[in-house]
Protein backbone atom coordinates (compact mmCIF):
# COMPACT_ATOMS: atom_id res chain seq x y z
CA UNK A 1 0.00 0.00 0.00
CA UNK A 2 2.89 2.32 0.86
CA UNK A 3 4.35 1.83 -2.61
CA UNK A 4 0.94 2.54 -4.41
CA UNK A 5 1.07 5.88 -2.87
CA UNK A 6 4.45 6.54 -3.37
CA UNK A 7 4.95 6.35 -6.88
CA UNK A 8 2.13 8.89 -7.59
CA UNK A 9 3.83 10.82 -4.90
CA UNK A 10 7.26 11.14 -6.73
CA UNK A 11 6.17 11.20 -10.36
CA UNK A 12 4.08 14.49 -8.32
CA UNK A 13 6.83 15.87 -7.11
CA UNK A 14 9.09 15.30 -10.20
CA UNK A 15 6.81 17.64 -12.06
CA UNK A 16 6.36 20.51 -9.41
CA UNK A 17 9.53 21.90 -9.77
CA UNK A 18 9.30 21.98 -13.71
CA UNK A 19 5.91 23.66 -13.65
CA UNK A 20 6.95 25.58 -10.83
CA UNK A 21 9.84 26.93 -12.79
CA UNK A 22 7.84 27.59 -16.29
CA UNK A 23 5.06 29.61 -14.27
CA UNK A 24 4.37 32.49 -16.40
CA UNK A 25 7.77 32.21 -18.11
CA UNK A 26 6.41 30.45 -21.26
CA UNK A 27 3.47 29.10 -22.72
CA UNK A 28 1.40 26.52 -21.34
CA UNK A 29 1.80 24.51 -24.46
CA UNK A 30 5.69 24.50 -23.55
CA UNK A 31 5.30 24.08 -20.04
CA UNK A 32 3.15 20.86 -20.94
CA UNK A 33 6.25 19.48 -23.24
CA UNK A 34 9.11 20.03 -20.49
CA UNK A 35 6.71 18.51 -18.11
CA UNK A 36 6.73 15.65 -20.34
CA UNK A 37 9.97 15.54 -21.18
CA UNK A 38 11.71 16.56 -18.13
CA UNK A 39 9.63 14.00 -16.03
CA UNK A 40 10.45 11.03 -18.29
CA UNK A 41 14.25 12.72 -18.61
CA UNK A 42 14.58 12.38 -14.33
CA UNK A 43 14.00 9.29 -14.66
CA UNK A 44 16.69 8.35 -16.76
CA UNK A 45 19.11 10.24 -14.00
CA UNK A 46 19.17 13.36 -16.20
CA UNK A 47 19.73 17.07 -14.96
CA UNK A 48 16.40 18.72 -15.54
CA UNK A 49 18.07 22.44 -15.25
CA UNK A 50 19.27 22.50 -19.08
CA UNK A 51 15.69 21.38 -20.66
CA UNK A 52 14.03 23.97 -18.34
CA UNK A 53 16.57 26.52 -19.12
CA UNK A 54 15.94 26.33 -22.63
CA UNK A 55 12.41 26.40 -22.74
CA UNK A 56 13.01 29.83 -20.65
CA UNK A 57 15.86 30.63 -23.14
CA UNK A 58 13.12 30.00 -25.90
CA UNK A 59 10.51 32.18 -24.70
CA UNK A 60 12.51 34.85 -23.93
CA UNK A 61 13.88 35.43 -27.40
CA UNK A 62 10.30 35.26 -29.00
CA UNK A 63 10.88 31.58 -30.82
CA UNK A 64 7.79 30.50 -32.08
CA UNK A 65 6.52 27.29 -29.76
CA UNK A 66 7.30 24.90 -32.55
CA UNK A 67 11.05 25.49 -32.94
CA UNK A 68 11.63 25.60 -28.72
CA UNK A 69 9.88 22.14 -29.14
CA UNK A 70 12.41 21.24 -31.19
CA UNK A 71 15.05 22.89 -28.97
CA UNK A 72 14.49 21.17 -26.03
CA UNK A 73 14.02 17.74 -27.32
CA UNK A 74 17.56 18.52 -29.24
CA UNK A 75 18.63 19.22 -25.34
CA UNK A 76 17.42 15.96 -24.11
CA UNK A 77 19.01 13.81 -26.91
CA UNK A 78 21.95 15.37 -26.18
CA UNK A 79 21.48 14.93 -22.09
CA UNK A 80 21.27 10.83 -22.96
CA UNK A 81 24.35 10.96 -24.98
CA UNK A 82 26.30 12.23 -22.34
CA UNK A 83 25.04 9.91 -20.18
CA UNK A 84 25.76 7.02 -22.77
CA UNK A 85 28.78 8.64 -23.15
CA UNK A 86 29.72 8.67 -19.31
CA UNK A 87 28.58 5.59 -18.43
CA UNK A 88 32.71 4.05 -18.67
CA UNK A 89 32.52 6.13 -15.37
CA UNK A 90 30.10 4.47 -13.55
CA UNK A 91 30.26 7.76 -10.69
CA UNK A 92 30.19 10.65 -13.39
CA UNK A 93 27.23 8.94 -14.95
CA UNK A 94 25.45 9.06 -11.97
CA UNK A 95 26.04 12.70 -11.46
CA UNK A 96 24.01 14.99 -13.21
CA UNK A 97 26.22 18.04 -12.90
CA UNK A 98 28.88 15.53 -15.10
CA UNK A 99 26.09 14.70 -17.67
CA UNK A 100 24.98 18.39 -18.14
CA UNK A 101 28.42 19.16 -18.88
CA UNK A 102 28.51 16.15 -20.99
CA UNK A 103 25.48 17.69 -23.52
CA UNK A 104 27.09 21.23 -23.18
CA UNK A 105 30.44 19.65 -24.66
CA UNK A 106 28.27 17.52 -27.37
CA UNK A 107 26.21 21.10 -28.07
CA UNK A 108 29.75 22.88 -28.40
CA UNK A 109 30.77 19.98 -31.04
CA UNK A 110 32.76 17.50 -29.58
CA UNK A 111 31.37 13.85 -30.37
CA UNK A 112 30.53 10.93 -28.27
CA UNK A 113 33.44 9.27 -28.20
CA UNK A 114 35.18 12.36 -27.02
CA UNK A 115 33.57 12.98 -23.69
CA UNK A 116 33.68 8.85 -23.04
CA UNK A 117 37.45 9.45 -23.55
CA UNK A 118 37.91 12.45 -21.69
CA UNK A 119 35.82 10.82 -18.72
CA UNK A 120 37.91 7.58 -18.76
CA UNK A 121 41.29 9.55 -19.46
CA UNK A 122 42.00 9.69 -15.82
CA UNK A 123 41.20 7.40 -13.57
CA UNK A 124 42.70 9.25 -10.43
CA UNK A 125 41.15 12.53 -10.90
CA UNK A 126 38.24 13.94 -8.59
CA UNK A 127 35.14 13.89 -10.93
CA UNK A 128 34.60 17.53 -10.08
CA UNK A 129 38.49 17.68 -11.81
CA UNK A 130 36.37 15.89 -14.78
CA UNK A 131 33.74 17.60 -14.78
CA UNK A 132 35.63 21.05 -15.53
CA UNK A 133 37.68 19.44 -17.67
CA UNK A 134 34.05 18.47 -19.82
CA UNK A 135 33.01 22.36 -19.32
CA UNK A 136 36.76 23.75 -20.45
CA UNK A 137 37.10 21.10 -23.40
CA UNK A 138 33.14 22.50 -24.56
CA UNK A 139 34.50 25.36 -24.32
CA UNK A 140 37.68 25.53 -26.59
CA UNK A 141 35.73 23.47 -29.02
CA UNK A 142 33.78 26.50 -29.14
CA UNK A 143 36.56 28.73 -29.33
CA UNK A 144 37.41 27.08 -32.59
CA UNK A 145 40.13 24.09 -31.33
CA UNK A 146 39.75 21.15 -33.46
CA UNK A 147 38.28 18.09 -30.62
CA UNK A 148 41.36 15.78 -31.21
CA UNK A 149 43.12 18.97 -30.10
CA UNK A 150 40.73 19.84 -27.46
CA UNK A 151 40.59 16.26 -25.79
CA UNK A 152 44.32 16.33 -25.99
CA UNK A 153 44.97 19.47 -24.35
CA UNK A 154 42.56 18.70 -21.46
CA UNK A 155 43.35 15.21 -20.72
CA UNK A 156 47.55 16.33 -20.90
CA UNK A 157 46.74 18.79 -18.30
CA UNK A 158 44.37 16.70 -15.62
CA UNK A 159 47.14 14.08 -16.25
CA UNK A 160 49.69 16.50 -15.00
CA UNK A 161 47.47 16.62 -12.29
CA UNK A 162 47.33 20.26 -12.28
CA UNK A 163 44.84 22.02 -9.72
CA UNK A 164 41.17 22.65 -11.66
CA UNK A 165 41.84 26.46 -11.71
CA UNK A 166 44.64 25.87 -14.44
CA UNK A 167 41.85 23.90 -16.57
CA UNK A 168 39.75 27.02 -16.05
CA UNK A 169 42.72 29.39 -17.94
CA UNK A 170 43.34 27.23 -21.08
CA UNK A 171 40.23 29.03 -22.96
CA UNK A 172 42.15 32.30 -21.99
CA UNK A 173 45.13 30.85 -22.94
CA UNK A 174 44.43 29.66 -25.98
CA UNK A 175 42.33 33.16 -27.04
CA UNK A 176 45.69 35.10 -25.80
CA UNK A 177 47.27 32.88 -28.55
CA UNK A 178 44.71 33.23 -31.11
CA UNK A 179 45.36 37.19 -31.23
CA UNK A 180 48.28 37.35 -31.80
CA UNK A 181 47.98 35.12 -34.72
CA UNK A 182 48.65 31.36 -33.69
CA UNK A 183 45.84 28.96 -34.79
CA UNK A 184 43.86 27.58 -32.28
CA UNK A 185 44.96 23.51 -33.32
CA UNK A 186 48.61 24.86 -32.83
CA UNK A 187 47.90 26.89 -29.60
CA UNK A 188 46.19 23.74 -28.26
CA UNK A 189 48.73 21.01 -29.20
CA UNK A 190 51.75 23.63 -27.75
CA UNK A 191 49.65 23.87 -24.86
CA UNK A 192 49.56 20.00 -24.48
CA UNK A 193 53.04 19.87 -25.08
CA UNK A 194 53.37 21.99 -22.02
CA UNK A 195 51.47 19.60 -19.93
CA UNK A 196 53.03 16.97 -21.08
CA UNK A 197 56.49 17.95 -20.29
CA UNK A 198 55.15 18.51 -16.57
CA UNK A 199 53.44 15.15 -16.36
CA UNK A 200 56.87 13.85 -16.85
CA UNK A 201 58.55 15.83 -14.68
CA UNK A 202 55.90 14.93 -11.66
CA UNK A 203 53.09 17.05 -9.90
CA UNK A 204 53.85 20.14 -9.26
CA UNK A 205 54.81 21.24 -5.60
CA UNK A 206 51.17 21.44 -3.35
CA UNK A 207 49.14 18.70 -5.12
CA UNK A 208 46.65 17.81 -2.48
CA UNK A 209 46.28 21.03 -1.44
CA UNK A 210 42.28 22.61 -2.08
CA UNK A 211 42.69 23.75 -5.84
CA UNK A 212 42.97 27.85 -5.65
CA UNK A 213 40.02 29.49 -7.64
CA UNK A 214 41.24 31.81 -10.62
CA UNK A 215 40.87 35.86 -9.88
CA UNK A 216 38.13 37.69 -11.63
CA UNK A 217 38.36 36.88 -15.11
CA UNK A 218 39.34 40.50 -17.21
CA UNK A 219 36.33 39.89 -19.49
CA UNK A 220 34.11 36.39 -20.24
CA UNK B 1 -26.09 -28.06 14.59
CA UNK B 2 -25.33 -26.93 18.63
CA UNK B 3 -22.95 -26.53 20.37
CA UNK B 4 -22.46 -27.42 23.69
CA UNK B 5 -20.20 -26.66 26.65
CA UNK B 6 -18.82 -29.35 29.16
CA UNK B 7 -17.82 -28.83 32.34
CA UNK B 8 -14.02 -28.12 32.64
CA UNK B 9 -13.98 -31.95 34.73
CA UNK B 10 -15.98 -33.69 32.05
CA UNK B 11 -13.34 -32.54 29.50
CA UNK B 12 -10.85 -34.11 31.72
CA UNK B 13 -12.71 -37.14 31.46
CA UNK B 14 -12.88 -37.38 28.29
CA UNK B 15 -9.21 -36.13 27.64
CA UNK B 16 -8.70 -39.75 29.87
CA UNK B 17 -7.40 -38.00 32.95
CA UNK B 18 -9.32 -39.16 35.25
CA UNK B 19 -12.25 -41.94 35.40
CA UNK B 20 -15.99 -41.09 35.80
CA UNK B 21 -15.68 -42.26 39.45
CA UNK B 22 -13.68 -39.29 40.26
CA UNK B 23 -16.02 -36.76 38.96
CA UNK B 24 -18.39 -35.20 41.32
CA UNK B 25 -21.91 -36.77 41.74
CA UNK B 26 -23.79 -33.82 40.42
CA UNK B 27 -21.46 -34.23 37.17
CA UNK B 28 -21.54 -37.79 36.58
CA UNK B 29 -25.11 -37.81 34.22
CA UNK B 30 -23.32 -35.13 31.88
CA UNK B 31 -19.66 -37.02 31.84
CA UNK B 32 -21.80 -40.00 30.85
CA UNK B 33 -23.74 -38.48 28.41
CA UNK B 34 -20.17 -36.96 27.11
CA UNK B 35 -18.98 -40.57 26.79
CA UNK B 36 -22.36 -41.25 24.83
CA UNK B 37 -21.52 -39.17 22.50
CA UNK B 38 -18.13 -39.52 21.32
CA UNK B 39 -18.74 -43.19 21.52
CA UNK B 40 -21.07 -41.90 18.31
CA UNK B 41 -18.10 -40.97 16.38
CA UNK B 42 -17.45 -42.73 13.69
CA UNK B 43 -13.91 -43.40 13.88
CA UNK B 44 -13.24 -45.58 10.74
CA UNK B 45 -10.66 -44.69 8.49
CA UNK B 46 -11.79 -42.45 5.74
CA UNK B 47 -11.05 -43.82 2.24
CA UNK B 48 -10.79 -41.09 -0.52
CA UNK B 49 -10.61 -42.73 -4.11
CA UNK B 50 -7.03 -41.60 -5.89
CA UNK B 51 -5.80 -39.03 -2.59
CA UNK B 52 -2.88 -40.92 -2.70
CA UNK B 53 -1.86 -40.62 -5.68
CA UNK B 54 -2.74 -36.51 -6.23
CA UNK B 55 -0.72 -36.30 -2.97
CA UNK B 56 2.18 -38.20 -4.30
CA UNK B 57 1.60 -35.92 -7.92
CA UNK B 58 1.99 -32.63 -5.64
CA UNK B 59 4.81 -33.60 -4.12
CA UNK B 60 6.80 -35.01 -7.36
CA UNK B 61 6.43 -31.82 -8.45
CA UNK B 62 9.39 -29.88 -9.71
CA UNK B 63 9.69 -26.51 -6.91
CA UNK B 64 10.74 -24.48 -9.30
CA UNK B 65 7.84 -24.96 -11.34
CA UNK B 66 5.53 -25.20 -8.45
CA UNK B 67 7.33 -21.82 -7.31
CA UNK B 68 6.75 -19.92 -11.43
CA UNK B 69 2.86 -21.74 -11.26
CA UNK B 70 2.18 -19.83 -7.54
CA UNK B 71 3.84 -16.86 -8.95
CA UNK B 72 2.19 -16.73 -12.45
CA UNK B 73 -1.29 -17.85 -11.70
CA UNK B 74 -4.06 -15.14 -11.73
CA UNK B 75 -5.69 -15.06 -8.51
CA UNK B 76 -8.27 -12.74 -6.74
CA UNK B 77 -7.77 -10.81 -3.55
CA UNK B 78 -8.82 -7.84 -1.74
CA UNK B 79 -7.53 -5.15 0.09
CA UNK B 80 -10.10 -3.68 2.50
CA UNK B 81 -8.76 0.04 3.66
CA UNK B 82 -9.67 1.46 7.11
CA UNK B 83 -9.98 5.36 6.23
CA UNK B 84 -8.45 5.84 9.63
CA UNK B 85 -5.56 4.43 8.11
CA UNK B 86 -5.16 6.50 5.38
CA UNK B 87 -3.41 9.44 7.04
CA UNK B 88 -0.24 7.29 8.57
CA UNK B 89 -0.65 5.54 5.24
CA UNK B 90 -0.09 8.78 3.22
CA UNK B 91 2.38 10.01 5.42
CA UNK B 92 4.49 6.85 5.48
CA UNK B 93 4.76 7.29 1.58
CA UNK B 94 5.22 11.02 1.86
CA UNK B 95 8.62 9.79 3.83
CA UNK B 96 9.50 7.65 1.50
CA UNK B 97 9.15 9.82 -1.63
CA UNK B 98 11.42 12.30 0.68
CA UNK B 99 13.51 9.72 1.26
CA UNK B 100 14.05 8.81 -2.31
CA UNK B 101 14.42 12.22 -3.53
CA UNK B 102 17.79 12.27 -0.54
CA UNK B 103 19.30 9.56 -1.88
CA UNK B 104 18.76 10.63 -5.10
CA UNK B 105 21.98 11.04 -8.23
CA UNK B 106 24.81 13.43 -6.71
CA UNK B 107 25.67 16.17 -7.62
CA UNK B 108 29.02 18.47 -7.49
CA UNK B 109 29.55 21.42 -5.37
CA UNK B 110 26.52 21.91 -3.79
CA UNK B 111 27.58 25.50 -2.78
CA UNK B 112 30.23 26.34 -5.59
CA UNK B 113 32.21 28.98 -5.97
CA UNK B 114 31.13 32.42 -6.85
CA UNK B 115 33.39 34.38 -9.36
CA UNK B 116 33.51 38.19 -10.30
CA UNK B 117 33.08 39.05 -14.11
CA UNK B 118 32.50 42.04 -15.88
CA UNK B 119 30.55 42.21 -19.42
CA UNK B 120 31.46 44.70 -22.00
CA UNK B 121 29.88 45.51 -25.02
CA UNK B 122 30.83 48.30 -27.76
CA UNK B 123 27.53 49.58 -29.03
CA UNK B 124 28.13 53.32 -28.89
CA UNK B 125 24.99 54.02 -30.98
CA UNK B 126 22.57 51.87 -28.99
CA UNK B 127 19.99 53.31 -26.13
CA UNK B 128 20.37 50.78 -24.09
CA UNK B 129 22.28 47.32 -23.71
CA UNK B 130 21.57 44.42 -21.17
CA UNK B 131 22.73 40.67 -20.80
CA UNK B 132 20.74 37.66 -20.62
CA UNK B 133 21.60 34.63 -19.61
CA UNK B 134 21.32 31.18 -17.93
CA UNK B 135 22.58 33.29 -14.61
CA UNK B 136 19.38 35.35 -14.82
CA UNK B 137 16.54 33.04 -16.23
CA UNK B 138 17.38 34.76 -19.52
CA UNK B 139 15.73 37.99 -18.55
CA UNK B 140 16.03 40.52 -20.54
CA UNK B 141 15.65 43.37 -17.77
CA UNK B 142 16.93 42.08 -14.84
CA UNK B 143 20.61 42.96 -15.73
CA UNK B 144 21.35 46.53 -17.65
CA UNK B 145 24.91 47.40 -18.77
CA UNK B 146 25.82 51.01 -18.12
CA UNK B 147 27.38 52.97 -20.80
CA UNK B 148 30.15 55.38 -20.50
CA UNK B 149 31.33 58.17 -22.61
CA UNK B 150 32.64 55.88 -25.35
CA UNK B 151 29.75 53.90 -26.16
CA UNK B 152 31.36 50.93 -24.61
CA UNK B 153 28.61 49.55 -21.80
CA UNK B 154 29.39 47.40 -19.08
CA UNK B 155 28.09 45.50 -16.04
CA UNK B 156 30.56 43.79 -13.05
CA UNK B 157 28.41 40.45 -11.72
CA UNK B 158 29.00 37.82 -9.19
CA UNK B 159 28.37 34.45 -10.35
CA UNK B 160 28.63 30.80 -9.11
CA UNK B 161 31.46 28.63 -11.08
CA UNK B 162 30.17 26.53 -13.78
CA UNK B 163 29.02 26.98 -17.29
CA UNK B 164 27.09 29.64 -18.46
CA UNK B 165 25.34 30.77 -21.70
CA UNK B 166 24.48 34.16 -22.09
CA UNK B 167 23.87 36.93 -24.70
CA UNK B 168 23.56 40.79 -24.87
CA UNK B 169 20.28 42.31 -25.82
CA UNK B 170 20.47 45.45 -27.80
CA UNK B 171 17.51 48.37 -27.77
CA UNK B 172 15.58 45.38 -25.97
CA UNK B 173 14.96 43.69 -28.88
CA UNK B 174 18.30 42.50 -30.86
CA UNK B 175 20.12 39.40 -29.07
CA UNK B 176 23.65 39.72 -29.93
CA UNK B 177 26.58 37.28 -28.65
CA UNK B 178 29.29 38.64 -27.31
CA UNK B 179 32.45 38.84 -29.66
CA UNK B 180 35.15 38.63 -27.42
CA UNK B 181 33.88 35.42 -25.53
CA UNK B 182 33.33 31.59 -27.40
CA UNK B 183 29.79 31.24 -28.38
CA UNK B 184 28.21 27.61 -29.39
CA UNK B 185 24.30 26.93 -31.36
CA UNK B 186 21.62 28.16 -28.94
CA UNK B 187 19.14 25.66 -31.01
CA UNK B 188 17.33 28.63 -32.53
CA UNK B 189 19.44 29.73 -35.28
CA UNK B 190 21.57 32.16 -33.28
CA UNK B 191 24.36 31.86 -30.93
CA UNK B 192 24.65 31.65 -26.91
CA UNK B 193 28.30 33.31 -25.53
CA UNK B 194 29.82 30.90 -23.56
CA UNK B 195 31.23 31.66 -19.87
CA UNK B 196 33.09 28.79 -18.38
CA UNK B 197 34.33 29.82 -14.09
Amino acid sequence: MLLAFALPLALLLQQAPIADRLRGRVSPEIAALATELGTAAAARGLPLDPLIQKAIEGNAKGVPADRVAAAMRLVVSQLDASHTALRGSPALAADTVAVAAGAFALNAGLKDGDVAALSRSVADAPASDVIVGLRVAGTLVALGVPPAETVNLVQATLKAGRPAGELLGLPGQIQAQVAKGTPPAQAAAGLARAAAAQSRRGPPPGRGQPPARPGPPPHP
Amino acid sequence: MSEREFHSFVKQLLDGDITIADLPAELRSEGEEALRLLAAVDRRPVQLDGLTARVMAQIAEHPKRKFWRRVLQPREFRVRVRPWLMVPALAAAAALVLWIGRSGPPSSPASPALVTVRFVLSAPDAHEVSVAGTFNQWNADATPLVRTDAGVWTATLTLPAGEHQYAFVVDGVRWVPDPAAPAVDDGFGRRNSVLTL
